[in-house]
This record gives C-alpha cells, sequence and structure tokens, in this order.
C-alpha cells in the first residue's frame, strides 16, 4: 500500500474536484420516494446543485431552498425560514418527507435546527452538513443515518430473508439496481437506502414530478429495523449500520470498502453463499465471473503498459484503483478530495488528498485519467486518455446507467479503460 | 468599507423603468419556494469571463465546487484561460472559528506566484461575509504588494438575487478598475461592450462587422474582454449594453462621471443585428458611418437571406409555442420570426413590463402572451396546430403528450445563435428538432399497456 500524502500547504483549492457535503445530502434525499430535499441556506446552494445534478442525470431535480438572506441571517435563528418554507412547500405539493439539510451559512451563525425540527407537525428528518466541513461522500452518509436514526422504528426479533443495503455516494443508480439484484438473486429481500436506482435512474414518468419519483418509500424506512443482516458498501457508510445495528441487537452487518473488481465480488458471493447456506450461486452470477476472468484477460495487454490517474471519492477510488490493478493497470497516482480511512487502502503508487492542480503538476506521471468532467480539459491540455467517472459528468449522457461494479460492471470498466488507453496510444504514434 | 456598495441604492435603480412605475422588492426570496440563483452567481457571470484575471472565491464548497466550468464563455486570451481555471479558499471549520483571511491573504500570493494574473478577483461568499473577513484590506495590501488589481467583490450569496449580483459585479469594476489606466490611443468610435459576456463566441459573430465599420470595442465587461482594457473603459464615446438590464446602474453612474451616453440593444436575429449595428452608428451621430452601416446591413442581410432561403421554405407553416422568461420572450420570438416560423404564443410570465410589451409588438394582436404557460400551453398546441414546442426541460412531457417536436430553450448552447450567422445554427437546430422522429416514437405505447 502506498503512503498516504496529506500535503495541504497549499492555502487554496486549485481545479478543484471536491464537492460539498449539502449536495451528498440532497442526492441521498432524492433516493428517497416522494420527498421535497430542502437546503437551508442561501438560495445560490441550492441553485447551483439542482444545476448540478439536472446535468449530470439529465433529470428534474426536486429540491427547495430556505432562501436565507443577509437581514433573516441577522434577525432568525432557522425558526422563520425553516418553519416559513414547509408551510410554502406544502401548500403546494405534499411530499412523504422533507429532507432539511444545512449549508455553511446557518451554521456559522448557529441555528438550532433540530430544535426547529421538532416544532415542525410534518414528517422532516434533519442532518447537519455544513460545507466547511467533510464532502458529498459525508453528506450523503450522514444524511442516510439521519434517516436511520429519527425514521427507522426499534425492532426486536429479526426476518432472515431481509436485507439493508447501504451504498456510498459514488454508486450510480444502475449499481445499486446491479447490488440488489445480485443479492436478490441468493433469495433476499433486498431494501437500499437511500435508493436512487428506482429515483434517479433516467426513466420516463408520466409527467415531471415536483418531488422525487422513485427511491425508497418512508414507510419502508420506518420499518427497515427488522432486517436480519445490513450491508454497506464503501467505508463512509459503516456508521449507518452502527446507527441501524442500534435499532435492533440481533441485525449482523457486513461490510465492504467497495464492490468492484474479481476478489471484491467473490467476497460478497462467499457471505452470501454461507448465509443462505448454498453450494454455489445462481447460474448467472457464476457465467458473469467467468466473463470478467476473460475481461480481464482480453483487457490486461493495454492495462498492462498504461499508468493511470484517478482522481474520486474515496470509496470510488479504492474500487477503480482495485479494478485496475487487479488486470495489471498500474495506478501511479490516485487522489482524493477528502480524508478518508479508506485511503490507506487504496491501490496506487502514490495517494494524495489533493485537486487537479495537483494532478496536472505530476502529469508526467500517468497516461490516462480516470475522473469527472473537470478532467477533461487536463487530459486535453495534457494529451491524456480520459474515462470519465463520478460526479459530476456534464460531457456525456446515460451516467445513470454507468456500471462499474461485480462481475458484470467490472467488464464494463475494463475494458472502457482498456480500450481508451489503446486508442490515445495510437494517436501519440501517429 | 468606503468601496461596498449601498445595495439599496442598486435596488432603486433610477434608470429602469419599471422604478418609474411601481416600487416592488424583487429581490425578496420566499423561503420553500425560490427559484433561481443568487448574488455570488450573478457576480461570476458578469465577471468570470476575464480570462486574465484569476477569480479566488472565498468560501466554503459548494459556491465555487459546483459552479466553476459551467459557462462557454469564449476568450482570444493568449494566456492560460483562467476564466475555466477554479480557485477556492475552501474554508474550513477552522477557517470560520479563527477568520479565513490570513488564507486568503497565502491563496492571493500562490495565485500571483503561479498564475501571474492581470488581477485578482476576490469573492466575497456568505460565509466569509458572515464572519467578516475584511477582503477590502486584503485586496488593497496585496494590490500595494504586487501593483496590479486586486478586485474585492461583495456579492455573498444572501444578499441577493443573480440580477443584483451582475449589478455588484458592475459596481466593483466601476470601483477598482474603470478609470485607472489611459489607452494608448483613441479613436471616434470607441465603444464599450456592457453585458456581452461571449457565451459560445456570440460576440464573435459580430465583432467583426463593427471593426468593418471602424468602431473599436475599447473595452468589455466582460466577454473575451481584458483587465488592461477596461481600466481605460472610461475613455469610450459610448456604452453599448447587450441585453443585460443589470448593468444600468453602471452605464448611468459611467455617464454621471465621464460623460458618456449609453445605448442597450441586442443581437439576436436578422432584425435585431440590423436594428443594433444601426443603434450604434446613429448614436454618434456621424453620416458617413450611418450610410456605410446601412450599406454594410444591406450586404449582410442579403447574404443571409441567400442561406436561409432553404430553412424558410422549410419552415413554412410551422408553428411554434415559445415558454421562457426574460428577454428570451420576445428576443426568441423574433428570431423564429425571422425563420420564417410563426410564433402563434409566448409566456410573459416571468418577464418585466418591458419585456411584455416588446413580446406584444412581436407577435402582433394574434398571438397569445401567456399568463400561466403551465395550464395554457398544452390547450394552445391544440387550438393552434402548433408543430413546435420551445421551453425548460419540465415542458417535455407537454410535448411528447402533444407527439410534437421539443427544444429546450435552457439548454446549454454549444454553438453561438447571435448575430446573423447564429440565426443559421438556430435554423439548423430547429430543424433537426422538427425532423426527429423520437417525440413521436417515445409515445408509442406498450404492449401491454391499453
Amino acid at each position: 500500500m502506498a503512503e498516504v500524502i496529506h500535503k495541504n500547504n497549499k492555502p487554496l483549492q486549485v481545479n478543484p474536484f471536491k464537492l460539498s457535503q449539502p449536495m451528498g445530502a440532497t442526492l441521498a434525499f432524492l433516493g428517497v420516494d416522494s420527498c421535497m430535499p430542502l437546503m437551508h441556506g442561501g438560495q445560490g446552494c441550492t441553485s447551483f446543485s439542482k444545476v448540478f445534478f439536472t446535468r449530470h442525470f439529465c433529470e428534474p431535480i426536486a429540491i427547495q431552498t430556505t432562501a436565507v438572506t443577509d437581514a433573516i441571517a441577522v434577525l432568525d435563528g432557522g425558526a422563520y425560514s425553516i418553519v416559513e418554507s414547509v408551510k410554502n412547500i406544502t401548500q403546494k405539493v405534499t411530499p412523504s418527507l422533507i429532507g432539511l439539510h444545512t449549508t455553511g451559512l446557518p451554521e456559522t451563525k448557529g441555528d438550532d435546527v433540530a430544535g426547529v425540527a421538532r416544532q415542525i407537525d410534518f414528517p422532516l428528518v434533519h442532518v447537519n452538513t455544513p460545507d466547511y466541513e467533510g464532502g458529498l461522500e459525508s453528506g450523503w452518509a450522514k444524511t442516510c443515518k439521519a434517516m436511520i436514526e429519527q425514521l427507522a422504528a426499534p425492532s426486536e426479533g429479526v426476518n432472515d430473508n431481509k436485507l439493508v443495503l447501504l451504498p456510498h455516494v459514488s454508486l450510480q443508480p444502475i449499481e445499486v439496481e446491479k447490488i440488489k439484484q445480485f443479492i436478490e438473486s441468493f433469495g433476499f429481500n433486498v431494501f437500499a437506502l437511500p435508493d436512487l436506482s428506482t429515483s434517479l435512474d433516467g426513466h420516463l414518468g408520466d409527467k415531471q414530478a415536483a418531488l422525487s419519483s422513485g427511491g425508497i418509500s418512508v414507510e419502508d424506512i420506518q420499518s427497515l429495523a427488522d432486517a436480519g443482516l445490513v450491508v454497506t458498501v464503501g467505508d463512509s457508510m459503516q456508521g449507518c449500520a452502527k446507527a441501524l445495528q442500534a435499532k435492533n441487537a440481533e441485525m449482523r452487518h457486513y461490510h465492504f470498502p467497495h464492490l468492484s473488481g474479481l476478489e471484491a465480488t467473490d467476497s460478497l458471493a462467499e457471505a452470501l453463499l454461507a448465509e443462505t447456506g448454498f453450494s454455489s450461486p445462481p447460474p448467472a452470477v457464476s457465467r458473469w465471473r467467468l466473463r470478467l476472468q476473460d475481461a480481464m484477460l482480453d483487457s490486461h495487454f493495454s492495462l498492462g503498459q498504461s499508468r493511470f490517474l484517478v482522481v474520486a471519492e474515496p470509496d470510488q477510488l479504492a474500487g477503480i484503483c482495485q479494478s485496475l490493478h487487479d488486470a495489471g493497470g498500474r495506478v501511479a497516482l490516485a487522489i482524493s478530495p477528502v480524508n478518508s480511512s479508506q485511503l490507506q487502502k487504496v491501490v496506487a503508487e502514490k495517494v494524495i488528498v489533493g485537486d487537479l492542480e495537483d494532478a496536472e503538476n505530476m502529469a508526467e506521471e500517468y497516461d490516462v485519467i480516470v475522473g469527472n468532467y473537470h478532467c477533461e480539459a487536463l487530459a486535453h491540455r495534457q494529451g491524456k486518455g480520459l474515462v470519465l467517472r463520478g460526479f459530476p459528468n456534464w460531457e456525456q449522457v446515460g451516467n445513470a446507467l454507468k456500471n462499474d461494479v461485480l462481475y458484470e460492471g467490472g467488464c464494463y470498466l475494463l475494458f472502457e479503460a482498456a480500450n481508451t488507453a489503446s486508442s490515445c496510444r495510437e494517436v501519440k504514434h501517429v | 468599507m468606503a468601496t461596498k456598495p449601498k445595495i439599496k441604492d442598486l435596488l432603486d435603480e433610477s434608470a429602469c423603468s419599471h422604478n418609474k412605475v411601481r416600487k416592488v422588492a424583487c429581490n425578496a426570496p420566499k423561503p420553500g419556494a425560490t427559484t433561481g440563483g443568487c448574488a455570488f452567481e450573478g457576480a461570476q457571470i458578469s465577471l468570470f469571463p476575464y480570462a486574465d484575471a484569476a477569480h479566488l472565491v472565498h468560501g466554503p464548497m459548494t459556491c465555487l465546487g459546483a459552479s466553476w466550468e459551467t459557462r462557454a464563455t469564449g476568450t482570444s486570451w493568449r494566456g492560460r484561460d483562467l476564466t475555466q481555471v477554479g480557485f477556492t479558499t475552501d474554508v474550513t471549520l477552522n477557517d470560520v472559528v479563527f477568520s479565513g483571511e490570513e488564507k486568503l491573504t497565502k491563496a492571493i500570493d500562490y495565485i500571483m506566484q503561479h498564475y501571474a494574473p492581470q488581477a485578482v478577483f476576490v469573492y466575497a461568499t456568505c460565509v466569509t461575509a458572515l464572519i467578516g473577513d475584511d477582503i477590502d484590506l486584503i485586496c488593497k495590501q496585496a494590490a500595494q504588494k504586487y501593483g496590479v488589481p486586486m478586485v474585492p467583490v461583495h456579492a455573498a450569496g444572501f444578499v441577493g438575487s443573480k440580477n443584483l449580483g451582475s449589478r455588484l459585479g458592475g459596481e466593483a469594476v466601476l470601483s477598482h478598475l474603470i478609470g485607472t489606466r489611459e489607452p494608448e490611443k483613441t479613436t471616434p468610435f470607441d465603444i464599450n461592450l456592457i453585458g456581452e459576456y461571449n457565451v459560445t463566441g456570440d460576440m464573435w459573430q459580430y465583432t467583426p462587422l463593427l471593426e468593418e465599420l471602424g468602431i473599436r470595442v475599447l473595452s468589455t465587461l466582460s466577454g473575451d474582454g481584458r483587465i488592461a482594457d477596461i481600466r481605460t473603459a472610461h475613455r469610450a464615446k459610448l456604452n453599448v449594453i447587450v441585453c443585460a438590464k443589470s448593468l444600468v446602474s453602471l452605464t448611468r453612474k459611467m455617464e454621471e462621471r465621464y460623460g458618456i451616453p449609453s445605448i442597450s440593444l441586442s443581437f439576436y436575429g436578422k432584425r435585431d443585428t440590423s436594428k443594433g449595428l444601426l443603434a450604434i452608428a446613429e448614436a454618434f451621430g456621424d453620416a458617413d458611418l450611418i450610410l456605410q452601416t446601412k450599406a454594410l446591413i444591406a450586404r449582410e442581410e442579403a447574404a443571409l437571406e441567400q442561406k436561409l432561403a432553404p430553412y424558410k421554405v422549410f419552415f413554412q407553416g410551422k408553428k411554434a409555442v415559445l415558454n421562457t422568461g426574460g428577454n428570451k420572450t420576445w428576443s426568441i420570438a423574433a428570431a423564429l420570426q425571422d425563420l420564417g416560423i410563426e410564433v402563434v404564443a409566448t409566456a410573459v410570465k416571468k418577464a418585466t413590463e418591458d419585456d411584455r410589451e416588446k413580446a406584444r409588438q412581436t407577435l402582433g394582436d394574434r398571438g397569445v402572451l401567456m399568463m400561466n404557460p403551465g395550464a395554457e400551453q398544452a390547450k394552445l398546441i391544440d387550438e393552434t396546430g402548433a408543430d413546435l414546442l420551445l421551453a425548460g426541460g419540465r415542458s417535455l412531457y407537454t410535448a411528447i403528450k402533444k407527439g410534437i417536436a421539443f427544444a429546450d430553450v435552457n439548454q446549454e448552447k454549444k454553438k453561438s445563435y447571435g448575430g446573423y450567422n447564429g440565426l443559421l445554427n438556430l435554423g439548423e437546430d430547429l430543424k433537426n428538432a422538427l425532423l426527429n422522429p423520437v417525440f413521436k416514437n417515445v409515445a408509442r405505447r406498450a404492449p401491454w399497456q391499453k
């Protein structure tokens, strides 16, 4: 394992790919059916986040703002803006849940959001997600935890067939669906929290909904705690599993740092076999395993001569680096926007907490970049190949259906990375 | 705090026609029922196009993290395009508690050492404004240290809307840049382009024509702009405001301070482009220039008409419903008419009094001005037999239900629709929309649905 470098002698971020905590919170609430995420702060945070996710998913994004102004900021402890917002939202629509999350502004002035939330007679979950702390991943995880703590009813006794899946923020809707289906194929009844696989999966609805359309229902969140098993994918989600177990001491927990590549998927299959007592998985699972083995061999030649820069949120970073490494890709540099326990596990020659200026300064060290839209200009300037992954991807359509996980998605990721690496070598040799 | 503009004054702009009729606090957002960007975004829109200046956002991660590299503003600056480089102090809890001033100072040092920009704009945001970081002082000290302009921009998100933020951006330029340098030479026909941001290169559709007429663009705020040029803007003979109501305060003040008159126009569609060019010439009152401009307009219109001919044949008898806001309610309508499309209705719900008047003039007596487009547009499509709906993504479902073509007016443009030739781009895109069978095909019922 590489040493994690937390340089940060830089007083600023240049070309940041770090994203904020409240945006992670918004996204988590969008994985709940008929929810209205309500961001507590100035109107711009909400507007930026709405446009950001609309462009990434090519879908309408439900979100509202408490629209704090400078005058209100001085006088109000949140009671006015939040209560007024709930009133105005519920005049027009009837959400199953209002997802109240904060930004830096109300946190700086010390609004008592929990206190205000208690006065509100409407289904509401509140979470503190100032954007001067953490990042996208922690905002999503905190929100998931808050939903469990504030909604799930305590339970005794377990339903052995019921399994709760807690996916990290960087898993795209189809990836959440594939993990659910994988587990379901072993006979489990799976509930994902949050569940983007039925909300932001890019389906044509009857009309444009003003609320999130799809996702886990509030009733299902309320009754999560009778599940026999909870599965976390991504280190960021471990706290959520603890919160769920606090509602029911009998629930057992399986943790997977990621589900990318042969070994990680094997460990999930192994756990599910052990739980079910089956001697072998469903035929489709073993077939996809054979395909991944073949994909690793087919792509190894190109990957084996390529050096990669991978830029991603920590949980996704760990998965992508492992997948590439397993088929011979040399991850020369891995960059995370924030610190995480996960970084110690990232398979790369160098792991840093940094920005895309750092990436540019080390451009000699890699040939192909795996990262978000902001890597495009870098790839162009430095003549690198680019595999677009992570938030945001404003350049391409179809993001919700990009699948890198389990045996199946592993094939697609390796093929795309190998093909990108080959074509950028060809361009250079001409 | 002397450089801090008075927001109340900016909201009560005497040059705004609606302020003569009624006083409405158009900046009070309703909690839980607000859309649209904040003042910081407005400042960003109006100032970020200066590609030779660094834009340092002093705030936490949402402000810049979610917004950089979102606008395709073209530049011919040969150095690194700093519009597309994100700089933020990314303030942390520690900064919130102990002040972010030291970090900001160091960030400016870092930028000067590594990027050597022509100026640094420092943007306050909600959090750093609330904790009281003194960006005026820090900018002043840094300007002395480096000898380049350091411009504090007091447009924290919570002071108001995007529009107000653009005005505040203009105020910052007026206080810190305009009039701080003399141009090497002046010409009788020097203009400033105000509020033209050169999104997708819009400006380059018409600036070559200005050049041909001998009209010199002395400076811009801020499309393809240069800091060195905007510093000399006080020597222009005319301010040309392009499609931007937010900067009328700036041009009024420039008129008071420097005696520069201003005109407001648009370069969207054939008629507006022609009218715009002529308006500039007429503002100078030079008979030769006017004649020359008229000749140029005749030449360009003839050339355009020739290229438009096949489109006009294609669009003959085609009807469109337009659902958008602001000046687009009439400017897009006029462009559609230039293409030979009949605009049967346009939404005016999100338009000012001025815009509504212009929409009425553009559409004529028969056209419908929709006050409640959400409810009205479906009915109007049926009644008028419209072939095309131009609207925001929200209305896509209406088009699919009616089985007609749809064009997203809010979609990020990839190519320019401005000037004479931009009309050809618009024509091509709309022709493709009308020819595309997708809107009918996706509406096909599944075999298991009745």
